[in-house]
């Protein structure tokens, strides 16, 4: 298992749920039903304001836990996904099976 | 589709819910929801708003509760677990830690929400109030808050019908909920068993709560859907609810801060994945009950969610359980229904609007309250207008009518009734009150004795106090000794019952201070960092903090920090703003409403849960904002310290006067041709103040001589500028300068134009020549309430009370137009002018609903008049009053130098003439007078009270007394038993002087008050044994005092500085010498000017003046720049200093911490008697050395001005500077406008 912070590009149906994504040159293809669940930040932290208004993603970050094939037809990965509820961008989390699959 | 949210939490559960309920009511509303619930933790804090706010937004009001449910634990195992001692079962009554042997210790297992059921004649929300008021009845104020199992099951059904009257959801934060982590299987569901097994049948449902956490954690979908399945095996209904917080997602950073609030930790400790338990805390828990389970939410979903998104999450939960869409289907009509069952209605459910007193029994009434009412009127009119016939007879009995007519026709003899028993009951009590506020305007009042003052008179108006368009109760205030107001509490409660009264409570928000300090705490500040910002927060409200870091001086160096935050990543202070602003204004907790009791009849705990408070008495959960939408009476039984005072000077001038003809001579009262003195005065000396003519010349005089320190109402800096301008001529006078002093007369520049017109500069202007009738009294320009009311019915006809409701809706976005497109069309109809319609209009307007009521103004006036007539006639006794009770805006110190200035001699701290008290004595030449006593010999002076000497208990200041008189130190050790670091600070005090003296002179020996420390310093720790000690009844030998005799004179008696310094330490006052005397050498080296010398000086002279802070204030100034006045004493008197806003650019952080200023600035003529400072710069004294003092102060202001140095001469005011002072500017004579070069900057400069 990896544990990442890397951008992704992702590709989601009208309801918001991932179908597909982008990364490293590769795109991966949603094979089963994914997870979703909504995570605290350490915003304190993390942030240098925290205005009152600042509205959503101050709190929350949305996970999804996807599996995915490469192309799909390799190895099915299971990645985990984070969506900055303001700004709309996916980052990788976490990648399992990653080291043993990619050997 | 709507969603109806059945748990929502508002602002007013302190430190846990953020949003307030007309944001949420506005919320829902708009989500087309037509019903929300409000359930606060721990009580209806929030509902009476909640109601108001679902009425504005025309939706059906839900009312419940968010309670802990108690459980009596094991002893044995609570004690394993390190719990005991939380509370107690029968802890209250006995007041002991011990368990109860029977039943152990009560512990949270766990929160439920609790709805009222409505639509059953209020039969809910009498359950409701009544389960609220259990569970704060488990001991004192500190007591853990909750319900046991056994108290929610009982009130759930109504004990005459037996039907369910109360909903309990048992939701994610129950017992049962808290049991679902892990994978435990059996617990939760004996959980569920015993609920059901305990709660009747139909009280009890599910609640579903998924915030979409990770899977296994609370919160999570995979909970909720445990709670569903744990339900349907029981046969329990489920309901989905978000569990809410705030109205929006924006919240949820603002609910961190307050968890970080609630449990006093900072957030990096209440996050992270693993629950941190934290069994017994170092710091304690506000919220002592609430286990240890504390912690952040798991996320921020926890908003008003709309209805789309609540299927959603109902949609989530039900497919992950494996039902299809008619699971959901089944849930949201569950939720409807519950939610159907609950509807409140605000009139038949809660009493909404109906005022309810107490019964005409209680009253000891046996007829009609009305004709009981009109015959005590009747009868007061033989007691207030003695003789009065003809005309005047015809005015009174016109305007009783009047008054009757609309109190018989709203209902409200029995409230009269109940204010006047309650009136008599304080009377009987030899206590001294006075009626206050608007009550003042009603003939009623004075006749029946609630108020002292003839509206008749002084041309008072009823409208303005009550008519047929205001139909709420109408507010009576009674001012009260501050001394004697628990104890009439306790008189009320006895007189009406425990079932018809409790205290009013106050709800307390955050301010800047506050906030700031939870906030640094939420970010792990450290406190030494977080007490200097706080300590610079002054008086503005924390939502404008980033706008203030721009604007104050004060806060400049934490503005550059902030700055500068951005390059160190581990400074925190750009959050710390931004929380700051987020914690602006909420709840921080309820307390005792300063004055507020609730009166009603038996069922008035039906209708509020009431709480421990402070004092042994219940407090109501309502505030004062709830008493009309809830029907209630509440009566301001104020403390008014300034009554306690002058309370206290009567019995003074009694004790030291015992006969009339004595308080005749020594007042300087006036005696007829027989020599007989006034009517007022007792044969036994008593003064009846409330009979005291308010013509007195000597008082007028005192007024008018702005020596008004310690006189009610008049003596802040301002005020005295103000009185000094207007010279005060007879009451009416005073009525308008009390009213005057006001932000609205200062807003809207009535004060010029008033007293221009007053003093003859200019002429009397009146919008129209139908209006002066009106205005007259007020040379033209607007000050009362009743004023407005005049010209709203002269100029529409619209009547009194009519004019009432207009005046009201002045300033109120949606109402003023409404009432101008009236005003103007009417007064156009009755035939006045455009131009005099627009000019009065502006008038109307500017008032606002600021200006003051002339009832006020008259109420207040005549404590106002009576203090400063004690200070004429009978000043030693007045200021005795005043130090022992304290009541005014300065500390005692500056009437210390008050007395010094009057002449009034200061009797040190004695251990044989100093009592509990400060008392007035006549100074004799005896061995026992100081050592200046001679000049002084036959004055009366004050004598100090022991009991303003630092660390003495309140059992030795007893002893000390009781033992009075003592001959030696042996007999004051032995028979007072002083500890030994008392007995020392009596000696630094002086107070064995004259012990000392009377040794001295009889045995010729030496020894000084240091030497006398020195001694008592030296002795032993533990005197000898007690088998030592004489025993009881037995005589010492009469030796004298050896102790004091065998001093040896080894020491020198300590100089006045010293001994000022002394006083100050363990007295906070200083007696022997003002404090700023021993800057004497330094102030004659800088040429600063005294307080005494200013008002010989030409208006825009420049000085330089020092001398001790004893007053800051930041008033409302017009044009909304911050003017701060600060007042400084230098022994002579009180110089009053205005910043505008240069000054305080140039002095900064001086200006809120500094004790000790020097302050440069230019005099400013403010009336025949008044003079003020404006302010250029000021610098703190105790740093300015004496050995190069004018270097440095030339090098602070420079680095003051930041490295630009700019001439003197050229900071001078600005016009807009000059234009803005406090009461608007006084003519200024044409010779004041060059400077005077008394003081001249140049040679401070040039100073080596």
């Amino acid at each position: 298992m990896g544990v990442f912070s890397e951008g992704v590009e992702v590709h989601c149906s009208l309801g918001g749920e991932p179908l597909n994504l982008r990364w490293s040159g590769r795109d991966y293809v949603l094979a089963a039903e994914s997870v979703r669940w909504f995570e605290r930040r350490d915003w304190w932290a993390q942030e240098n304001r925290a205005e009152v208004g600042r509205g959503a993603g101050l709190v929350d970050s949305e996970i999804w836990r996807v599996q995915a094939q490469a192309d799909g037809v390799g190895p099915l990965l299971t990645f985990e996904l984070s969506k900055h509820c303001g700004s709309g961008r996916w980052r990788i989390l976490r990648l399992y099976d990653a080291l043993s699959h990619s050997a | 589709m709507s969603f109806i949210h059945l748990h929502v939490a508002t602002a007013f559960s302190a430190h846990y819910g953020v949003s307030w309920p007309d944001e949420l009511a506005a919320a829902a509303a708009a989500d087309g929801a037509d019903a929300l619930a409000c359930t606060d933790r721990d009580g209806l804090y929030g509902t009476v708003k909640h109601l108001k706010a679902c009425m504005d937004a025309k939706i059906d009001p839900i009312v419940g509760v968010d309670l802990a449910v108690l459980e009596y634990d094991d002893v044995a195992s609570a004690g394993a677990q390190g719990l005991v001692g939380q509370a107690t079962a029968g802890q209250a009554a006995t007041g002991a830690s011990i368990p109860n042997n029977t039943r152990g210790v009560l512990r949270e297992h766990g929160r439920v929400v609790v709805l009222a059921r409505g639509g059953n004649g209020g039969a809910g929300y009498r359950a409701l109030c009544r389960l609220i008021s259990d569970a704060h009845a488990h001991g004192g104020p500190r007591a853990i808050v909750g319900v046991t199992l056994e108290q929610l099951a009982s009130r759930s059904l109504d004990p005459s019908t037996a039907q369910p009257v109360l909903t309990t959801l048992l939701g994610p934060s129950s017992d049962v909920g808290r049991a679902m982590g892990g994978q435990r299987y059996l617990l939760p569901r004996r959980l569920m068993q015993k609920w059901c097994a305990v709660m009747p049948a139909g009280t009890l449902v599910a609640e579903l709560v998924s915030h979409l956490s990770a899977p296994g954690q609370e919160l999570s979908t995979a909970s909720a859907v445990r709670m569903f399945r744990l339900a349907q095996e029981q046969g329990l209904p489920s309901v989905l609810s978000n569990a809410v917080r705030y109205c929006s997602q924006d919240g949820a950073a603002t609910a961190d801060v307050l968890d970080s609030a609630r449990t006093l930790e900072p957030l990096c400790a209440l996050s992270g994945s693993v629950a941190s338990l934290r069994k017994g805390s170092s710091k304690g828990n506000r919220n002592s009950g609430s286990g240890a389970r504390e912690r952040l939410q798991p996320n921020g979903q926890g908003w008003l969610k709309s209805s789309e998104q609540m299927y959603a999450v109902g949609q989530e939960i039900m497919h992950a359980a494996g039902e299809g869409r008619a699971g959901l289907g089944r849930l949201i009509a569950n939720t409807e229904e519950l939610a159907d069952r609950c509807r409140i209605d605000p009139v038949t459910d809660m009493g909404w609007k109906q005022p309810t007193v107490p019964e005409a029994t209680v009253l000891g009434i046996e007829q009609e309250p009305f004709m009981e009412l009109r015959q005590r009127c009747e009868a007061g009119i033989n007691w207030r207008f003695p003789g009065v016939s003809g005309a005047a007879e015809r005015v009174v009995r016109a305007r009783l009518e009047h008054e009757l007519g609309i109190i018989s026709r709203l209902g409200f003899s029995a409230y009269f009734l109940t204010v006047s028993e309650v009136s008599r009951m304080i009377t009987d009590l030899g206590i001294r009150s006075a009626a206050r506020g608007s009550g003042a305007s009603s003939l009623v009042n004075y006749l029946i004795g609630i108020s002292a003052v003839d509206p008749i008179r002084h041309d008072l108006i009823f409208e303005r106090f009550l008519s047929n368009d205001r139909s709420t109760l109408p507010d009576i205030d009674i001012d009260v000794e501050s001394a004697e107001r628990h104890n009439i509490y306790h008189r009320i409660f006895e007189r009406f019952g425990p079932q018809r009264v409790t205290l009013m409570s106050m709800q307390n928000g955050y301010r800047a201070r506050g906030a700031v300090r939870d906030a640094g705490l939420a970010l792990g500040m450290a406190e030494g960092d977080i007490d200097a910002v706080a300590k610079q927060l002054w008086r503005f409200s924390a939502r404008n903090f980033r706008e203030a870091l721009e604007e104050k001086p004060e806060l400049r160096e934490f503005a550059d920090r902030v700055e500068q935050g951005h390059l160190h990543p581990e400074a925190q202070l750009d959050l710390l703003v931004d929380l700051t602003e987020r914690l602006d204004r909420l709840p921080r907790h309820i307390s005792m409403h300063p004055c507020g009791v609730i009166l009603g009849d038996a069922t008035l705990l039906d209708r509020t849960p009431v709480q421990p408070s402070g004092l042994d008495l219940p407090m109501s959960q309502f505030d004062k904002h709830d008493m009309d939408p809830m029907g209630m009476l509440k009566l301001d039984v104020l403390g008014v310290r300034m009554q306690s005072a002058m309370a206290y000077a009567v019995r003074e001038v009694i004790r030291l006067h015992p006969s009339k003809a004595a308080v005749v001579a020594a007042g300087n009262h006036p005696v007829d041709e027989h020599g007989d003195g006034p009517d007022y005065i007792d044969e036994d000396g008593r003064i009846d103040l409330n009979q005291v003519p308010l013509d007195d010349e000597p008082t007028y005089e005192l007024i008018r001589s702005t020596y008004t320190l310690g006189c009610f109402q008049i003596e802040s800096p301002g005020q005295r500028e103000l009185i000094g301008k207007m010279a005060p001529r007879d009451f009416n006078d005073l009525i308008i300068d009390i009213s005057l002093f006001r932000p609205g007369p200062m807003k809207s520049n009535m004060v010029k134009p008033f007293l221009e017109s007053r003093h003859g500069f200019a002429t009397e202007v009146y919008p129209h020549p139908r209006l002066k009738a009106a205005l007259a009294e007020t040379h033209g320009v607007t000050v009362f309430h009743e004023q407005v009311l005049r010209v709203f019915d002269e100029m529409t006809g619209c009547g009194l009370a009519k004019a009432d409701v207009f005046r009201r809706a002045l300033g109120n976005e949606t109402q003023e137009p409404m009432v101008e497109a009236y005003f103007r069309r009417t007064a156009k109809g009755r035939g006045f002018p455009l131009d005099v319609i627009d000019q009065v209009w502006e008038t109307l307007k500017a008032f606002g609903s600021f200006g003051f009521c002339k009832a006020h103004g008259a109420a207040f006036a005549v404590p106002t008049y009576q203090s400063a007539w004690l200070k004429a006639h009978h000043p030693e006794a007045f200021l005795a009053g005043l130090w022992e009770h304290d009541p005014g805006m300065y500390p005692r110190r500056l009437l210390v130098a008050e007395a010094r200035r009057m002449g009034i001699p200061i009797l040190p701290v004695d251990i044989n003439h100093s009592t509990g008290e400060y008392r007035v004595e006549r100074v004799t030449t005896g061995l026992d007078a100081g050592p200046d006593a001679g000049s002084d010999a036959g004055k009366l002076g004050i004598r100090m009270s022991l009991a303003g000497i630092y660390g003495l208990s309140a059992a030795e200041l007893k002893r000390l007394v009781a033992g009075q008189p003592y001959d030696s130190l042996a007999d004051v050790r032995a028979r007072a038993k002083p500890t030994r670091a008392t007995l020392k600070r009596l000696a630094q005090l002086g107070a064995f002087d004259a012990l000392h003296r009377m040794v001295k002179e009889r045995d010729g020996v030496q020894g000084s008050r240091a030497d006398l420390v020195a001694h008592l310093q030296a002795l032993p720790a533990r005197s000898g044994a007690r088998k030592n000690d004489p025993i009881d009844g037995q005589l010492s030998l009469p030796l004298g005092d050896l102790e004091l005799r065998n001093l040896r004179g080894n020491l020198p008696e300590p100089s006045v500085t010293e001994k000022v310094r002394t006083e100050l330490d363990l007295l906070s006052l200083d007696v022997s010498g003002h404090l700023m005397d021993s800057y004497a050498p330094l102030l004659a080296e800088l040429g600063v000017t005294r307080a005494d010398q200013l008002l010989g000086l030409r208006s825009n002279t420049e000085v330089l003046v020092a001398g001790v802070r004893i007053a800051t204030q930041t008033p409302p100034m017009r044009g909304g720049r911050r003017v701060v006045f600060i007042s400084i004493d230098d022994g002579t008197g009180c110089i009053d200093a205005t910043f505008f806003h240069e000054a305080q650019e140039r002095s900064g952080p001086l200006l809120f911490g500094t004790r000790m200023l020097l302050i440069r600035g230019l005099t400013r003529r403010t009336g025949p008697r008044g003079i003020s400072l404006q302010a250029l710069e000021a610098w703190d004294l105790s740093t300015v050395n004496h050995s190069n003092a004018a270097n440095q102060l030339n090098v602070v202001n420079h680095s003051n001005l930041e490295g630009s140095p700019i001439p003197r001469r050229t900071i001078s005011a600005t016009p807009e500077e000059k234009s803005i002072t406090v009461v608007g500017s006084a003519p200024q004579s044409p010779e004041s406008t060059t400077p005077s070069t008394s003081w001249s900057s140049r040679s401070l400069i040039s100073h080596p």
